[in-house]
């Protein structure tokens, strides 16, 4: 449904994209993360045909997106990033104006108003003068402008930016609903965010996509830990170190803890969590030891973050040098 | 074009809700009344007498402050029109909706275009029944020179748009709009002064020849509508393309 290719920006001298591509298929909801300055809001503006990208392409529902003509940005609805609106206007004048932009017949334009303030939790608000609303009643005017077309595809830069927790908890609510029918590219800050709402993650780091895939399969690329907790009867605790540590797919072992009871808590790092687990399972009890837990400890999408935008910076650094 | 009507209602719409521009609009209707009663147009060759020592019924005083009343109305009333899009950020959304920048700009230019007729056609009709109550008025000149008047407002709204177009600041686009258009305007002053090619140059620019020699006497021809066309056309094509050069930035 989405589908960028080999996107390149420079501003003055800067790179801020860097030959990034990406495809997103139809029904998935993905989100965009990086640091400050990585080409974010950059990649979304010349997706939604608002910037030329210096060269590349961007393919949007089949139809190749060129701000030169407007058909091609039909499939699209836009959040920018500072939710701009005209304070003066009224909710339902605003969101009419955007239905007339987009070419709705006046029965369409009614329908959409229903759904749309349905939808956003705007019913009861038409008549207000958008610059009397709250942040989160014109974040919602912005989510209402983006849907009111029906767009098969929605591009989101941090729509809950800057709100409540009330607030940004039904705006996730709202996305996740709308992610079963339409594709979602939403860009954040808050990983939390992505965890629960996006299927898929792609990092951005300098002008660059520095990791694309599931929260869990990222997770896994990086190095993961199986912790568990034993029982020896009277086998020491480094024996059971180094009985584990030569387990096929075991590398390093940490000792986490001991309790008063005998038992201690070991964290091994893996290259293959399964079938690392099901050999580690298999060599406790062919020792007859006490297996109390098993568990696997996945990095968390900070961490992945952290890395990957880490990894990128270094390797900027050391082309610059 | 899609998206004319609906960018055209909204400026529109949004200029007749903004007190600002109704408070400004009705002080220089009160000033342009007061110099064509009081002041007249004692500027240039062509100086005037205010209309009470005059004791003429025409409206050439009147006219005649008509391009100094848009060098003035016009940038007001279009400096906002991407510079504030531009400061509040709606540009961004404007440019993704799926309408040509063409249709942008000309749907501001109508808004803005129609409200600067219609408050011109508002300050001159009242003051011209005015005028033939008292005396014999060539109704002619009075039409014709609102047609004119009509055609210069889109030459100051064009140029005023293009100047919004370039500035990030409402003010600096006023301040650039008003400066070019008494330029423009008091290029036919130095005719006088400036060596030959360039007096027919600045008489040929001034919408002295082509306003107050021409429309407000009720007579026409083809070098004044190129004169307008040029104008018109030309600050169209150039406030279509900064905003879409803004697009590569």
């Amino acid at each position: 449904m989405i589908r960028a290719h080999e996107l390149r920006k420079t501003y003055a001298e800067v790179h801020a994209l860097d030959g990034v591509s990406f495809d997103v298929p139809g029904g998935e909801v993905v989100g965009l993360l990086g640091p400050n300055g990585a080409g974010k809001s950059t990649t979304m503006k010349i997706l939604t045909g608002f910037l030329y990208a210096d060269s590349g392409e961007v393919t949007i529902d089949g139809q190749v997106v060129d701000p030169e003509r407007p058909d091609s940005k039909r499939a699209i609805g836009y959040l920018p990033e500072t939710t701009p609106l005209y304070p003066r206007m009224r909710v339902a004048e605003y969101l009419g104006f955007i239905g007339r932009m987009h070419g709705m017949t006046r029965g369409a334009r009614r329908d959409a108003l229903e759904r749309v303030t349905t939808d956003c939790g705007l019913v009861g608000w038409e008549a207000r003068r958008i610059g009397t609303l709250s942040k989160g009643y014109r974040q919602r005017v912005g989510l209402a402008q983006a849907l009111f077309s029906d767009p098969k595809v929605l591009v989101l830069d941090e729509p809950t930016s800057g709100l409540d927790p009330a607030e940004i908890t039904r705006i996730r609510a709202l996305i996740q609903r709308l992610g079963e029918t339409k594709t979602i590219l939403l860009s954040t800050h808050a990983l939390a965010e992505v965890q629960e709402t996006c299927s898929r993650v792609i990092i951005l780091a300098a002008g660059r996509v520095v990791a694309d895939g599931s929260t869990l399969d990222l997770a896994e690329a990086e190095s993961v830990e199986v912790h568990v907790t034993l029982g020896t009867e009277g086998a020491s605790r480094d024996v059971a170190v180094s009985v584990l540590g030569a387990v096929e797919g075991v590398g390093a072992v940490r000792v986490l803890g001991t309790d008063g009871a005998g038992r201690f808590a070991l964290a091994l790092s893996v290259t293959e969590r399964f079938g690392a687990s099901k050999r580690i399972a298999e060599v406790v009890r062919a020792e007859g030891w006490e297996l109390f837990e098993l568990r696997h400890d996945l990095p968390s999408l900070e961490r992945v973050f952290l890395r990957r935008t880490e990894a990128r910076a270094e390797a900027t650094d050391e082309v610059r040098a | 074009m899609r998206g004319v009507t609906a960018i055209f209602h909204r400026e529109f719409g949004g200029a007749l809700s903004s007190p600002v521009a109704w408070v400004v609009t009705v002080l220089l209707i009160l000033v342009l009344h007061a110099a064509f009663f009081f002041l007249g147009f004692p500027v240039g060759d062509r100086a005037l007498p205010a209309f009470w020592t005059g004791s003429t019924a025409s409206l050439d005083a009147l006219f005649a402050w008509l391009p100094v009343f848009f060098a003035v109305l016009a940038p007001a009333l279009t400096m906002g029109a991407w510079a504030e899009e531009r400061r509040a950020g709606t540009d961004e959304l404007l440019l993704t909706l799926p309408v040509h920048t063409r249709a942008l700009v000309f749907g501001k230019f109508l808004a803005a275009w129609l409200l600067l007729g219609t408050i011109t056609t508002i300050s001159v009709l009242p003051v011209a029944w005015m005028v033939a109550s008292i005396g014999p008025l060539d109704w002619g000149t009075v039409w014709g020179g609102l047609l004119g008047a009509w055609l210069l407002a889109a030459v100051c709204t064009a140029i005023g748009l293009a100047t919004s177009a370039l500035a990030r600041e409402e003010l600096v686009a006023f301040l650039v709009a008003a400066v070019l258009l008494i330029g423009l305007w008091s290029a036919g002053l130095f005719v006088r002064v400036l060596p030959g090619p360039l007096a027919e140059f600045a008489w040929y620019a001034s919408p002295a020849l082509h306003f107050l020699e021409s429309g407000a006497r009720g007579v026409f021809d083809l070098r004044d509508l190129a004169y307008y066309g040029l104008f018109v056309g030309g600050g169209l094509l150039f406030n279509v393309s900064v905003v879409e050069g803004r697009r590569y930035s």
